[in-house]
C-alpha cells in the first residue's frame, strides 16, 4: 500500500479523485440543506440527495454491495418512512414557521464533534491507503460478506442483537400505550366487560 | 366450502381466461350496421295515407311533441243528388324528437295505423332545432319500417284478418244460398 | 473507442427497449383486456386491430397542456414524474436475457440488490407527487403508497434473498449460471411471494389501492396532465417489464429452456417474460381491488411468513445436498 500511496499525489488527482471530491462536496451541500431548510418534504427529499451521494461515494471506492444497501435500506425504506411519517402530519407545502429549535448551536456543536471524531478515526485508520482500481474489487460481495462473517461477526451480531431488542421494545411499547388507552376508555364509558370485539366498536 | 384455498381464486381466472376464449360480443357499429328486431324505437315513420287527422296521436303525446296542421275541404258528392261532404286534409305533421320520449304512445293510439315504429336511428343532428321532423322526413322513414314479426304458433288470429275473413265467408255464405236456393 | 461503442450500442439497446416494451406491453392489455371482457378493444389506430393506438395516446398526451396546480410545490412536482420513471430504465440495464456477456446491459456483482434498491426508489416518485399536488386525494394516494412499499418491500427482499441462497451469489448472471431445472419446485413460494409483492409495489390491479379511481380519483397522480402524466403511466408499464424480467430471472430460470439453451436462450427469456406480462394483465382483469387493511393483512401475516418459510427451506435443502 505504500508501494501504491507513492504513486499518487494530491497535487495530480485522477479523474475518479476528481469525481469523488465533487461527489463529496454535493453530498455535503445536501445534507447542509437537509437541516436548515424550513420546508419539511424538502429536507426529506435532500436527504435523499445527500444518501444518494453517499451512495455514488461507496461505489467510488469500489464498495458496490454497500453503495446498493445503502440506496436500498435508506433511499428506498427510511426515507419513505420519513416521508410516510411526515405526510400524516399533514407536512405543508411552503415553509412551516415552527420547522427551528432552541437547540441549534448545541445540535450544531455535537454534529461538528460527531464529525470531527469520524474524519479523524478514518484518516487515523487509512492515512495514505490508495485503492488499487485496477486489481479485483476490494468491495465486492463476496470480499464484504467474507470479511463480514469472518473478521467483523462479533460486532455484527452484537449490532443484530441491539436491533432484535430495539424491534422488540418498539413493539412493547406500542402495545403498551394501546391497553392503556383501551384500559381508560373502557373505564370512562363505563361499560362493565369490554370484549376484544366491542372495543373497537366502543372507541 | 371450498375444496382447497384459492379455488375461488382460480375459478375467477378460468373465468375471465374462458371470456377471452369466446368470441367478443362487440359490435362494429359504424363498419357494420346492427341487425335491429322489427319495432325497434328508432323513429317514428308516418304513412300519410291513413292519416285522418284526427288529432288523436298529438292529444295523447305526453310531451307534447307532434304538432300537426289541416284544413278542411269540401269534396263533391259521390253520387249525383248527393251530400257534400268535408274532408280533413293533412297540411303539416312534424315530431320533435328533441322532446320525443319514444314511449310509442302515438303509434299505439292511432285508429289508422298511420304511425309506425321503424329500426333506423341515425338521424342525430348538430342543431336541436333541426330535430323537429316534418312529414316528408316521416314518410321517407315510412319505408324503413320492417314487416312485423311472424306471430307465434297457435297465436290468434290478427284482428282485421280476423274481420277480413269473416267478412269473406259471409260473402261466400250470402253467395252459395242463392245458389242453393236455385238448384 | 471500441469500449465507447460498446457502451453507447449497448444503452440505445436498452433505452429502446424501456420506450418500445412498455408500450407493448400496454397494447396487449387493452387487447387482453377487451376480450376477456367480451369487448373488441382498440380497432381503429393505425389500421390493423387498432396496433398504433398506445402511438395515438402519445400524440394526444404530448398536445396537452402541462398544467401545474397554483398551490402545488411546483418543483417538485414537475420532478416527480422523472423520479418514477428513471429508476425503472436503470433497472433495465442490469436484467440478463442471455448467457452471453454481451446480452445484458451491465454486470454488476451485486445485481439483486442494485434492482431492488433502485426499484424501490421509484416509488418516490409517486410520493412525491402525492404531497406536492396540494391535493388531498393525492396525499391520500401518497400516503397510501408508503404503506404499501413498506408492507411489500420485505417480502419481496426476502423471497429474493431465498433465491441468492440457492445459487450462492447475489449477481443476477450467477444465479442464472447456477440455476437448474429443479429449482422451479423448491423455490415456487418464493417466486410467487416475489411475483406478488412486486405486484403490489407497482400498484397493479388488484393491489391498486393507491390509485383506486372510485375512491380518490388517480391517488398521487390526480392532479397531472399531458406529458408528465404519460410518464407516470409509462414507469408503470416499464416496471411490469422489469418485474416480469426479473421474476423470470430469479425464479423461472431466465435463458434455461427445454431445449435451444444456446443461441436461443434470449427467446426463452423474452417469452417468459411475455408469459408473466400476461398474467400480470390477467390477474388485473380476474379480481378485484383488495381494501387497504386486507393489503396490509396479505403482507404481514401471509406473504412475509411464507417468505421466512421459503428461505428456511432454501437453508435446509442447501445444507443437505452440500
Amino acid at each position: 500500500m505504500s508501494l501504491a500511496a507513492a504513486q499518487h499525489g494530491f497535487l495530480s488527482p485522477a479523474g475518479v479523485e476528481i469525481a469523488f471530491l465533487l461527489v463529496g462536496l454535493a453530498t455535503f451541500g445536501a445534507a447542509l440543506v437537509t437541516v436548515t431548510t424550513r420546508q419539511l418534504v424538502h429536507a426529506a427529499l435532500w436527504l435523499v440527495v445527500a444518501l444518494g451521494g453517499l451512495a455514488v461515494e461507496y461505489l467510488l471506492l469500489t464498495a458496490e454491495f454497500i453503495a446498493w444497501v445503502q440506496v436500498l435500506i435508506y433511499v428506498g425504506s427510511v426515507v419513505v418512512l420519513l416521508l410516510f411519517g411526515l405526510m400524516l402530519t399533514k407536512a405543508p407545502i411552503g415553509r412551516s414557521p415552527d420547522a427551528d429549535s432552541g437547540n441549534r448551536w448545541a445540535a450544531l456543536a455535537v454534529a461538528v464533534a460527531a464529525a470531527g471524531a469520524l474524519v479523524w478515526v478514518v484518516v487515523d485508520a487509512f492515512r495514505t491507503t490508495w485503492i488499487d482500481l485496477k486489481g479485483p474489487a476490494a468491495g465486492s460481495t463476496r470480499v464484504t460478506g467474507e470479511s463480514l462473517f469472518q473478521n467483523w461477526v462479533l460486532p455484527f451480531e452484537a449490532l443484530s442483537v441491539l436491533l432484535l431488542a430495539a424491534l422488540v421494545g418498539a413493539i412493547v411499547l406500542s402495545r403498551k400505550a394501546k391497553a392503556d388507552e383501551a384500559f381508560g376508555t373502557s373505564a370512562t364509558a363505563d361499560t362493565p366487560v369490554a370484549l376484544p370485539g366491542e372495543k373497537e366498536g366502543a372507541r | 366450502m371450498a375444496p382447497f384455498p384459492g379455488s375461488g381464486l382460480a375459478k375467477g381466472l378460468a373465468v375471465t381466461l374462458r371470456t377471452m376464449m369466446r368470441k367478443s360480443v362487440t359490435e362494429q357499429y359504424p363498419d357494420a350496421q346492427p341487425e335491429l328486431p322489427p319495432r325497434t324505437r328508432g323513429v317514428i315513420g308516418l304513412f300519410e295515407e291513413n292519416c285522418t287527422v284526427c288529432m288523436l296521436c298529438a292529444r295523447e303525446c305526453p310531451d307534447w311533441c307532434i304538432y300537426i296542421d289541416s284544413h278542411k275541404e269540401t269534396v263533391p258528392p259521390a253520387a249525383p243528388g248527393g251530400r257534400e261532404r268535408s274532408r280533413n286534409v293533412l297540411d303539416r305533421f312534424a315530431i320533435d324528437f328533441s322532446l320525443c320520449m319514444y314511449c310509442g304512445i302515438c303509434i299505439e293510439v292511432c285508429p289508422f295505423d298511420a304511425l309506425f315504429w321503424s329500426p333506423e336511428f341515425e338521424y342525430a343532428e348538430t342543431d336541436i332545432r333541426e330535430l323537429t321532423h316534418e312529414r316528408d322526413k316521416l314518410r321517407e322513414w315510412m319505408w324503413t319500417v320492417l314487416a312485423p314479426p311472424a306471430l307465434d304458433a297457435g297465436a290468434e288470429e290478427p284482428k282485421e284478418i280476423a274481420a277480413a275473413r269473416k267478412t269473406a265467408e259471409k260473402l261466400a255464405a250470402a253467395q252459395a244460398e242463392p245458389e242453393e236456393g236455385e238448384s | 473507442m471500441n469500449d465507447a461503442l460498446d457502451v453507447a450500442l449497448r444503452l440505445l439497446v436498452v433505452f429502446v427497449v424501456f420506450l418500445t416494451f412498455p408500450l407493448i406491453v400496454g397494447q396487449t392489455e387493452h387487447k387482453v383486456m377487451a376480450h376477456m371482457q367480451g369487448r373488441l378493444g382498440p380497432m381503429y389506430a393505425g389500421g390493423f386491430h387498432g396496433w398504433a393506438q398506445l402511438i395515438a395516446d402519445g400524440v394526444k398526451f404530448a398536445q396537452k397542456e402541462d398544467v401545474v396546480p397554483a398551490g402545488a410545490d411546483r418543483r417538485v412536482f414537475q420532478l416527480a414524474p422523472a423520479v418514477a420513471l428513471l429508476p425503472y430504465l436503470l433497472v433495465l440495464l442490469a436484467i440478463p436475457i442471455g448467457p452471453s456477456e454481451g446480452a445484458v446491459g451491465q454486470v454488476l456483482d451485486a445485481g439483486i440488490f442494485f434492482v431492488l434498491a433502485v426499484m424501490g426508489v421509484g416509488v418516490l416518485g409517486s410520493l412525491m407527487a402525492g404531497w406536492a399536488s396540494a391535493n388531498k386525494f393525492s396525499l391520500l394516494g401518497g400516503l397510501r403508497t408508503a404503506a404499501q412499499l413498506l408492507a411489500y418491500e420485505l417480502p419481496m427482499l426476502l423471497a429474493a434473498a431465498s433465491v441468492a441462497m440457492a445459487a450462492g451469489t447475489v449477481s443476477l448472471p450467477g444465479i442464472l449460471h447456477a440455476f437448474h431445472w429443479w429449482w422451479l419446485p423448491w423455490q415456487i413460494v418464493g417466486a410467487i411471494v416475489f411475483f406478488v409483492a412486486g405486484l403490489a409495489e407497482l400498484q397493479r390491479p388488484p393491489f391498486d389501492m393507491p390509485v383506486a379511481d372510485s375512491e380518490i380519483i388517480f391517488g398521487a397522480y390526480t392532479e397531472y396532465t399531458g406529458l408528465r402524466f404519460a410518464l407516470f403511466l409509462l414507469a408503470e408499464y416499464a416496471g411490469i417489464i422489469v418485474l416480469c424480467g426479473l421474476t423470470t430471472v430469479l425464479f423461472l430460470g431466465g435463458w434455461h429452456g427445454p431445449w435451444g439453451a444456446d443461441g436461443l436462450g434470449w427467446l426463452w427469456t423474452l417469452l417468459k417474460t411475455a408469459l408473466l406480462a400476461f398474467v400480470v394483465i390477467w390477474l388485473r382483469v380476474t379480481y378485484p381491488r383488495l381494501r387497504e387493511d386486507q393489503l396490509q393483512k396479505l403482507s404481514w401475516t401471509l406473504l412475509v411468513p411464507l417468505s421466512l418459510a421459503q428461505i428456511a427451506l432454501t437453508g435446509i435443502v442447501k445444507v443437505v445436498i452440500s
